[in-house]
């Protein structure tokens, strides 16, 4: 592994967190930078600590012709991406194993990246292994009959399990990202409401397949960490709560554990559906041989049923929430897990197991966005003239915002403004630090019509009170 | 603003090219294909579907790519230690120096002289309606135009969005989309010129066409 | 010298230059022999007329004149097929408007006149034939439509038909079928103007053969240029005479030496490789009576008939007369015919030919002689064009014949039945027809195994092992197992819309792979070879080939092309530019035919003719819906001339009676498909589909440009194109071809996909 070379196919805060991983592991790296990013943060410190030789232009970071051709060039025997970009393309995943001349891809087998990219058939093999899914189709269906059949057998299960208002969804099998989707809470427009998303999904997707499933409402968003070797090694970082989130489904408040019986109390016992969700995780991934980092993501109710969503094949942005909590006996420190990813990625063993993993206290990460809550969460676009963060022990802060020169927002990008990570022994401490954090954070601004900067600080200090409730 | 024709005319009379830098796209190993110095043309026949001269190959990733002219000229600045080399993306290669025809001329010192209205956005441009009609009966220039007349339309994201015209009064000289091209933010959309100038101008482009020996 | 004296000496003198000329434009240039010098003299005579006397003056012309008359016969007895060639491109020869004038005794041009004409490459004209019997005449109403070469006039475009002038003569064959009057058509034509302008070029030579072959009145053609697809959109005819200095070709001898020369556009070609192409080619009357393109040759003076030879017109107005008699009488019993065949002979016997016949006949058609009549089209170009070779059938074959004959009476039996009684009739022979295919399958089953055909299997050229990349997925069918031999590099190709969509380069593998040869970004179709749609198209399984025994030969011993035979069998491992298969679409039963590039470009000549047309009969008798599949086709095999040019009539009755008798015809076009087949047998279909980013059309860019001398664009044409100027009905992507061929067969053939 130590002659091993890193191409790091990505930019910004990951990139730069990848460095370090890789630094703690003694890895040569490279990155990429394209022209606008010439003096973005991940550039400068390579080249500070590579050198130039070890900075690439290339034209576009989505394109991975570039990346390989340049990783030949170079000499790298394995490629990050990091989140977003590659992360879960299987056929960049596909085209680096079997390429004449393979890298490694830090990340899941391409099968597996390819097999867990499809959330119907997440929810198939899911079915199969009786994990919880949510009740509705898990194949598209083509058939009116069939369809209603479906419909009517899911509002009567909501009026068994006691649902006021029940409701379900249909939606356009090849479509995503909200279009094509429609909420039907009564049986008798059903099949109107049906015929509209198959003849969309005819004329937008050329496939009139339709999904049905049970409309969820009120949950809880819950993931589980996991890590797993080329060994068929598996262990679970705990489990985290991302149910704070933007109207536009933008997380904004992370919290590890994902549930705190000491904290708040719940109408269901929280310890047993914390370890559901991880056994039936781990259940799913020994199945698909499931082989680097990955989260699953659950929705639990109100009266505590979990639901399997999908699962992320990649490392997250929230990943370090998790880590922060977790200690590995043998070393006092939080574990890296981008380390432990690039590690396992490159065919090393863990060289731990799940008894010598322990958890310990509270972590929440807050994503300071320059947004307007009130109108939508906005994205607001301007100069920052002026950045401040207290420094503490137990908070760490990523941010590409500099500190000592006026920034102004790049436009092309989510106005993201930094990542705080905040520890406490437990849920009531953490949240206290929060808002110490948040209360003590200084942004100022104008915009290019001299009104100042607004940012979601409010906001969050607000919700920070939410965390771990079912509100 | 008072145009010196002369000073004008001197200028490109001294300097009668445009210098165009060709950059890399992408990385790759280049394999030059023109010596410095070398006369190159652009593409022809009459929908420029005729590449220009091959310039270079760049190959990335076992694909040979065949890099040809966009301009008429001849190489300078040929970068000749790049040859069989690994490059970065957007690496200067060489630079074609590219002479102004007459019809050139007039353009570039048209858009000095004229009062140039600029795409505020990468979109394509439409005429409205009822003013291409106009322009099909009558021809362009005869179209007067002031501040805050509606008379181009921008299709952004498949939204038509109805541009005003913001700038001094006059006659539409110049026109330079063609409908419904997609143009880069601030390229001229435009050339207005005042109707006092007009016959300046006029005089202006007969009195290049016959000094300008092509 | 008096001046009756002078005016002959002056028309001696310009016929004297005329024939100088002649000579010249038949030799290819004054340089020959001693024309020059004659030539002076005969000038030289002119300019001294008035000075010389007399004797002298006429001493001298009868001094050329003889001089011309031993040339001309020097020139007779040897004339090189170019040289034909150059008769018939002479200014001095015979046009349309002189056989007007002098076989018919009157006539009316219709649809324009002259200039003013829609396309005055064309005339049509309804027009008088007399008769003579015993001093007593009869008058005969026919159409007459041809091509007008009009020499010297510029505006007839040299007998170039544009597509609206095809579209012009079909609509006067019509009005002929309504009015019952037999149609004469002359060929005078270059070639037909290649532009794809509505109603374009090929379709519309699709549209008049398609018509032709059902045309109730009789038809006869004369041939004195025959210039490939733009003859043959009037030359469909039930007697077809040539005059015996025409030429009748598939192409150009020009055109055909640039292509064997593999000359650069613009380029020279050089004169001996043209001489030799023209030879090689076998377009003069004799070799195209002995291919049997044509029926008959009617005799023209040694050196061609010209305008003035009033001698040959009176013969062609007698063959005219005759063959048509001959057409219509071939329609009535048996016993009439042979008596005026009997009379025919004794006449020729005598001398030569009378313009003067023994009886009148008659040229109305009764409804049972216009069927007759079109039988006897069918029967007569399905004996014509049989160029190829039939391999000696293995016991496997020759069984599956005998199912053959076992499968045709049972489908006639079963569908003869259907569609005489009623509704109770068919449910009960529908229960029957059930046990009847359990008997067929009994007789079939065995045969299969020997007459399955073996794909030539991809090769896997380097390190990447595709089953690495198509592990079995649930993502997949059963039936997505073949994965093209291109997709086994690792290398990058550029999109050619990439500069305007921003296409990255993509690997290879993936886009032969997974992207099944389509670039993600804009929809582009990079080709693909014809197996991905033989594995991807059908149900796996069910593709069975027929008639693999017929294979592609060397009818006219081409030189030179044995070898490239050789060369496309060795690489291909086939025998013909064709395969043709049964086959089911979602356990719809079809038969497909298949033009592929990978052997001679999908050119079609007689083995391809033949197998389409075998296809199209068993289509026929299984009653099955019949698809053509165009990899790509690049016109009709110059190699095989004429032989190759007939497939395009042949194979286009064979789809008219296909279509008559109720079959769904489905035509889709791939890659590039162009010139002859376009322009007949594919593109009469009524349901015609492009495959995205195909090509479709009558002459490739190049062509257009040497003929025309206009530039077209790059995408002139595209399928988008020729969607738009309504030749195709639409545009499939690859990836949807099997389920949209489903949807067309479901919703064009409705419940029992044979819709009659």
């Amino acid at each position: 592994m130590k002659r091993d070379k890193i191409i790091i196919a990505n930019r910004g805060e990951i990139a730069i967190r990848i460095m370090g991983a890789c630094r703690q592991l003694g890895l040569d790296y490279v990155v990429v930078y394209t022209e606008e990013d010439r003096d973005s943060g991940h550039v400068k410190t390579a080249a500070a600590e590579k050198g130039n030789d070890a900075v690439f232009r290339i034209a576009n970071y989505k394109d991975p012709n570039e990346i390989f051709a340049v990783a030949d060039y170079c000499g790298a025997t394995a490629v990050h991406p990091g989140y977003g970009f590659f992360s879960e393309d299987f056929r960049f995943a596909r085209r680096a194993a079997i390429r004449n001349r393979p890298i490694a891809f830090i990340g899941p087998r391409w099968e597996v990246i390819r097999d867990l990219g499809s959330k119907i058939n997440t929810k198939r093999i899911a079915k199969s292994l009786n994990i919880p899914v949510i009740p509705g189709s898990d194949e598209p269906i083509y058939s009116e009959i069939e369809a209603e059949a479906l419909a009517e057998e899911l509002f009567q299960k909501q009026r068994d399990d006691g649902i006021r208002r029940p409701s379900i969804l249909v939606k356009a099998s090849a479509g995503g990202g909200g279009m094509g989707i429609e909420e039907v809470t009564r049986l008798d427009v059903f099949r109107q409401v049906y015929r509209r998303i198959q003849n969309y999904a005819k004329r937008q997707f050329g496939d009139e397949g339709v999904l049905i499933e049970q409309c969820m409402k009120g949950y809880h968003h819950l993931e589980v960490q996991l890590l797993c070797s080329r060994h068929k090694e598996v262990v679970h970082f705990g489990t985290r709560n991302c149910t704070i989130q933007s109207t536009g489904r933008q997380k904004r408040i992370e919290v590890a554990p994902g549930f705190d019986p000491e904290y708040v109390a719940y109408p269901f016992d929280a310890y047993r559906v914390l370890e559901q969700i991880v056994n039936y995780s781990i259940r799913l991934a020994r199945e698909v041989e499931y082989d680097n980092v990955g989260t699953w993501e659950w929705i639990v109710t109100r009266d505590g049923r979990p639901y399997l969503l999908e699962v992320n094949t990649r490392i997250q942005v929230e990943n370090e929430v998790s880590a922060c909590i977790s200690r590995i006996s043998k070393h006092k420190r939080p574990v890296n897990l981008i380390r432990e990813q690039i590690r396992t990625a490159l065919g090393e063993k863990l060289r731990y197991s799940q008894k010598h993993i322990f958890f310990d206290g509270t972590s929440i990460e807050l994503r300071i966005v320059a947004e307007d809550v009130k109108r939508g969460f906005a994205p607001w676009c301007g100069t920052i003239t002026r950045f401040e963060f207290p420094e503490e022990p137990w908070l760490r802060v990523y941010t590409h915002v500099p500190r000592d020169v006026a920034y102004e927002i790049p436009t092309e990008y989510d106005p993201n403004l930094a990542l705080a990570i905040v520890w406490g022994q437990d849920s009531e401490e953490a949240k206290a630090r929060a808002r110490q954090f948040l209360s003590r954070t200084i942004i100022e601004g104008v915009d290019s019509l001299g009104q100042p900067i607004v940012t979601n600080l409010g906001y969050l200090y607000e919700r920070v009170n939410d965390i771990l409730r079912f509100v | 603003m008072e145009i010196n024709l002369k000073d004008l005319l001197k200028k490109y009379k001294s300097h009668p090219y445009e210098d165009h830098e060709i950059k890399t796209a992408h990385t790759g190993i280049v394999h030059l294909n023109v010596e410095d110095g070398q006369e190159v043309s652009g593409p022809t026949g009459r929908w420029k579907h005729r590449p220009g001269t091959l310039l270079y190959v760049l190959e990335r990733e076992g694909n040979p790519k065949r890099i040809t002219s966009m301009y008429t000229g001849f190489v300078t600045g040929l970068r000749k230690e790049l040859d069989s080399n690994f490059v970065q993306a957007g690496v200067p290669v060489m630079v074609i120096r590219h002479s102004l025809n007459k019809d050139e001329i007039i353009d570039r010192i048209l858009r000095e002289v004229l009062y140039v209205f600029p795409a505020p956005q990468r979109a394509r441009y439409f005429f409205t309606p009822e003013v291409a009609a106009a322009m099909e009966k009558e021809g362009a220039n005869i179209l007067n135009i002031k501040d805050g007349d509606e008379i181009v339309i921008m299709s952004l994201m498949k939204r038509d969005t109805l541009l005003s015209y913001l700038g001094p009064p006059g006659v539409l000289y110049k026109v330079y989309f063609r409908h419904g091209d997609l143009i880069e933010q601030g390229a001229p959309l435009l050339g207005i010129c005042s109707p006092e100038r007009l016959p300046f101008v006029e005089r202006m482009i007969q009195r290049i066409r016959t000094e300008w020996d092509d | 010298m008096d001046q009756k004296r002078l005016l002959d000496s002056g028309k001696y003198i310009s016929e004297l230059t005329d024939r100088i000329n002649y000579i010249a434009d038949i030799k290819g240039g004054i340089e020959w022999g001693s024309l020059r010098d004659l030539l002076d003299r005969v000038q030289a005579v002119r300019k001294k007329m008035f000075d010389l006397q007399e004797d002298e003056l006429f001493v001298e012309l009868d001094q050329v004149d003889r001089r011309l008359e031993f040339l001309e016969d020097q020139v007779a007895q040897d004339l090189s097929p170019i040289e034909t060639v150059n008769i018939v491109r002479s200014p001095q020869r015979f046009t349309l408007q002189d056989i007007l004038e002098n076989c018919y005794d009157s006539y009316t041009e219709l649809g324009g006149e002259g200039e003013c004409n829609i396309d005055p490459a064309v005339v049509v004209a309804r027009a008088t034939i007399t008769r003579r019997v015993k001093n007593k005449l009869y008058y005969h109403q026919v159409m007459v439509i041809g091509h007008e070469k009009g020499f010297g006039e510029e505006f007839r475009n040299g007998g170039c038909a544009k597509p609206w002038g095809n579209e012009k003569a079909l609509r006067y064959m019509k009005v002929a079928e309504i009015e019952g009057i037999p149609i004469h058509s002359y060929i005078f034509t270059p070639g037909a103007y290649p532009v794809e302008d509505y109603p374009g070029a090929a379709q519309q030579i699709a549209r008049n053969l398609f018509r032709m072959s059902r045309i109730t009145v009789p038809i006869v053609a004369f041939v004195s240029e025959g210039g490939s697809g733009g003859a043959e959109a009037m030359g469909l005819a039930d007697l077809r005479l040539m005059a015996s200095r025409g030429y009748y070709s598939v192409i150009s001898p020009e055109g055909a030496a640039a292509i064997e020369g593999r000359i650069k556009e613009g380029g020279k070609v050089p004169r001996e490789l043209v001489e030799h192409c023209a030879d090689q080619l076998k377009m003069t009357a004799e070799d195209n009576l002995r291919l049997k393109t044509i029926d008959r040759i009617i005799e023209e003076p040694p050196l061609g008939a010209r305008r003035g030879d009033f001698k040959f017109f009176r013969r062609l107005r007698y063959e005219m007369v005759k063959a048509t008699d001959e057409v219509v009488l071939e329609t009535k019993s048996f016993r009439m015919f042979r008596s005026y065949a009997l009379k025919r002979q004794s006449q020729e016997r005598s001398n030569g030919f009378h313009d003067e016949f023994d009886i009148h006949i008659k040229w109305s058609l009764t409804d049972s002689e216009k069927k007759r009549l079109i039988e006897l089209r069918s029967r007569k170009y399905r004996a014509m064009g049989k160029g190829y070779k039939e391999l000696r059938q293995s016991i496997g074959s020759r069984l599956s014949e005998a199912v053959e004959t076992v499968r045709q009476n049972y489908y006639d039996i079963r569908y003869g039945l259907l569609r005489q009684h009623s509704r109770q009739v068919q449910k009960l022979i529908e229960e029957v027809s059930s046990e009847g295919s359990v008997f067929l399958k009994t007789v079939t089953e065995p045969v299969r195994a020997t007459y399955d055909f073996v794909l030539p299997k991809p090769k896997v050229t380097n390190g990447i092992n595709q089953q690495d990349i198509f592990r079995r997925s649930i993502f997949m069918q059963d039936w997505e197992q073949y994965i093209s031999p291109l997709a086994n590099e690792d290398k990058t190709v550029s999109c050619p819309n990439s500069e305007k969509y921003g296409c990255r380069d993509l690997w290879v593998p993936d886009l032969y792979g997974e992207f099944c040869g389509v670039c993600p970004t804009c929809g582009h179709h990079f080709p693909l070879e014809y197996q991905w749609y033989l594995e991807n198209l059908f149900d796996p399984g069910s593709v069975r080939e027929f008639n693999n025994h017929i294979i592609s030969a060397n009818p006219l011993k081409f030189q030179g092309f044995d070898e490239k035979l050789k060369k496309a069998i060795k690489r291909t491992g086939r025998r013909s530019a064709i395969i043709t298969f049964d086959a089911s679409v979602f356990d719809i039963k079809i038969v497909v035919a298949m033009l592929y590039s990978d052997f001679r470009s999908g050119t079609v000549g007689s083995a391809e003719g033949e197998k389409f047309i075998r296809a199209c009969d068993r289509a026929r008798v299984t009653r099955r819906p019949f698809l053509a599949y165009i990899h790509t086709t690049g016109g009709i095999r110059i190699h095989e001339g004429t032989l190759g040019v007939i497939q395009m009539p042949r194979c286009t009755l064979v789809v008219r009676e296909y279509i008559d008798s109720g079959g769904l015809y489905i035509v889709v076009y791939d890659n590039n498909s162009y010139a002859g087949p376009v322009a007949s047998f594919l593109g009469c279909s009524s349901y015609q589909v492009g495959i995205r980013s195909s090509r479709i059309g009558f002459a490739g860019p190049r062509v257009i440009r040497e003929t025309t001398g206009a530039d077209v664009p790059p995408d002139y044409h595209s399928a988008k194109n020729a969607l738009k100027r309504g030749h195709i009905q639409g545009i499939w992507d690859r990836r949807e071809f099997r389920k949209n061929l489903f949807e067309a067969l479901m919703t064009m053939g409705g419940p029992h996909l044979y819709y009659k």
